[in-house]
């Protein structure tokens, strides 16, 4: 059976620097966010082909919600343009240096605030923090069985049903809805936007008036959060010192500037790599 | 929180590590936890404790005292044999609440079961967690940003929890001293376990598990090990991996080909390709993948970043393939060659595979 419910999807993207991109990085290796090239994480992706697939699977609407400066905004344009029904920018200074568990507590609040959601689909992590933490997190607050490391999903009959990356193999689960879930980059890449989405894109970027019904910006207070749990003072946790990376080694025997044949066998004559490989064999 | 709290917060207190049992087995970084746990404790002058969970444990709990543990619990129960979040999320939180005083540090894998549990755990108390660490040490820290003026003050025994962080060349130490326990994960591989001493004596409490019929709304129908079909990536003498320089998903065949002239080797990558989809995440190596300790590596067209390199710095040789001479992978390679990958290689499976005398019909496992 194929129950075309009208699901109420939901999906958390992230905007993050372009770890490809050499601008905005700071010569003592910090990154400049303000002037770092700004994308989509990449994880996102998946969750967002995840949320379009059940949309157009199963049926329902897709509400995509994000957290950051306003510039954010562009993920959630990126989203429309992709199938995204609607989406919802929390933006708030009182954000800034939130940590992974006051991330979640805002997320929380904000989802309270724009409805029931039948499942929340989220990246299995950002590649600017690399910690997994706000999905679960988020489930916890939320009280919602969650399945991580998702690598397909699909609703029979009113039931969810999904695989799971576990160590050294893979996991097929069963839950009822509502559910959390973190897709992981294993997952279908996510597909070209669609012509109605980027047209639609295109309609709204014209009318500033239409653009504020599909993205809405709110704050702590809209959503009725406490600002105290959120930010700086929110967060258990702080980056209290950063050091550089010490170099290691630093005495790499180097091969260039010869034909390939000429630079495997210097390696060869100056490295014990045949000795070691054969030891290797021994073993 | 009052101004004389804080002046006495962060108390010393007990090291916490939640083993991992998988299948019936316990998981490796349980030990490995266990030998970074007892450093933490030992400066504390407090106890290592250990919290296993499970059904028909055997000599799980005594192994875990000879591997440095003073005290293990055990919360034995038939629904805890297999992992599942809320099932395992209930009886750690409620081991949690039952102690008299909560542990100062509680560490946990972060393997895919770590990293779906601590999260939960965290969130439920309120506490600080960090991801992925590859040192853990206890030290103190001075609080002086007044922007919160309640943390304000000096933390004597605060958890240091460093990871690298992201895009940089740059460790970060983090830090939660104001509630405990402090949580981290910490990475497999990296954390190096105590030798077994079968004189080591500690005790074995069992704790009571009481699950909720909430606990059950998620049920595992089917589990698929791939042990079978070979090794592990982190168990695999020879790695070969693969980055952007490969220009395109095709270049893992090339380097499957070089994998086929050694025993026991297996295809890693770096994250930005498994990004792109060019091979399965399985396959990653770095801060977000596998961390390998392989006798050889062989890295084709990656540059060496950060991330990658705390997943493989620890391999017995590393030999480096990239045509920028000034790629950070040269700085910490103990061989580099300046060329094209699609050049070196089959040059290199010229020369490797004469090496290498494989016995006839003994088939080269590869982890895939």
């Amino acid at each position: 059976m194929l129950a075309t419910g009208s699901y109420n999807i939901f999906v958390l993207v992230k905007q993050v620097p372009d770890q490809g991109s050499k601008a905005g990085i700071n010569p003592d290796g910090t990154i400049d966010r303000a002037k770092a090239k700004r994308m989509l994480n990449p994880f996102d992706r998946y969750a967002l082909q995840a949320a379009l697939f059940t949309k157009r699977t199963y049926g329902g609407t897709v509400t995509a919600i994000s957290m950051g400066p306003p510039p954010a905004t562009e993920v959630l344009l990126e989203a429309l343009e992709h199938g995204v029904d609607l989406g919802y920018l929390l933006c708030d200074r009182r954000l800034a240096a939130s940590d992974t568990l006051a991330t979640a507590y805002a997320l929380y609040k904000t989802i309270l605030y724009v409805g029931k959601p039948d499942v929340i689909f989220c990246g299995l992590q950002t590649t600017d923090g690399d910690t997994a933490q706000v999905g679960p997190q988020l489930a916890e607050r939320l009280n919602l069985p969650q399945i991580t490391y998702c690598e397909d999903f699909a609703i029979v009959n009113g039931k969810v049903e999904a695989q799971r990356i576990i160590e050294g193999g893979t996991q097929k689960v069963v839950t009822d809805l509502p559910v959390l879930v973190t897709v992981a980059n294993s997952y279908h890449a996510l597909e070209y936007k669609s012509f109605r989405g980027a047209w639609r894109v295109q309609q709204l970027k014209r009318n500033p008036e239409e653009m504020s019904k599909y993205i809405r910006t709110v704050d702590l207070d809209v959503i009725g959060a406490d600002a105290e749990r959120c930010g700086l003072k929110g967060s258990p946790t702080i980056v209290a010192a950063t050091e550089k990376v010490g170099e290691i080694g630093g005495n790499c025997c180097m091969f260039e500037g010869n034909s390939p044949e000429v630079l495997i066998s210097d390696l060869l004559a100056a490295a014990n790599v045949k000795e070691y490989i054969a030891a290797l064999e021994a073993k | 929180m009052s101004d004389e709290a804080v002046t006495n917060f962060c108390p010393k207190g007990d090291v916490l590590v939640i083993a991992e049992v998988a299948a019936g087995e316990l998981q490796p970084v349980t030990l490995e936890l266990l030998g970074a746990g007892r450093i933490l404790s030992d400066k504390m002058e407090r106890s290592l404790l250990c919290l296993v969970l499970g059904h028909n444990l055997g000599d799980i709990p005594q192994k875990l005292i000879e591997y440095g543990a003073d005290v293990v619990y055990v919360a034995d129960h038939p629904e805890l044999y297999q992992y599942r979040t809320l099932t395992y999320r209930r009886a750690v939180c409620d081991f949690l609440e039952s102690l008299p005083e909560p542990p100062h540090t509680t560490l946990l894998g972060s393997t895919t079961t770590g990293r779906d549990l601590a999260p939960r755990i965290a969130a439920h108390f309120d506490t600080g967690l960090t991801a992925d660490c590859t040192e853990l040490d206890i030290g103190p820290y001075e609080h002086k940003s007044k922007v919160d003026p309640s943390k304000v003050g000096l933390y004597p025994n605060c958890l240091y929890a460093i990871r690298p962080s992201f895009g940089e060349s740059l460790k970060a130490r983090i830090l939660g001293p104001w509630k405990n326990p402090q949580m981290a994960t910490a990475r497999p591989g990296v954390m190096i376990p105590l030798k077994l001493d079968p004189n080591r004596v500690g005790k074995i409490v069992n704790v009571p598990v009481n699950l909720q019929p909430e606990d059950y709304r998620l049920v595992v129908a089917d589990t698929v090990r791939e042990i079978s079909k070979g090794f592990k990536l982190t168990e695999a003498d020879v790695i070969i991996a693969g980055g952007f320089g490969l220009g395109s998903a095709d270049g893992f065949e090339l380097l499957k080909k070089l994998a086929d002239c050694f025993p026991n080797s297996a295809i890693g990558a770096s994250r930005k390709v498994v990004d792109l989809g060019w091979i399965p995440y399985q396959h990653q190596v770095g801060q977000t993948g596998k961390t390998v300790r392989p006798k050889l590596y062989i890295a084709c067209g990656i540059s060496g970043a950060i991330q990658h390199r705390v997943g493989m710095s620890k391999s017995g040789m590393i030999i480096a393939i990239n045509k920028d001479p000034d790629a950070p992978i040269f700085k910490f390679a103990n061989y580099g060659i300046v060329g094209d990958v699609y050049q070196i290689i089959p040059e290199m499976i010229k020369e490797f595979g004469a090496v290498i005398k494989k016995e006839e019909g003994e088939p080269v496992g590869r982890a895939r």
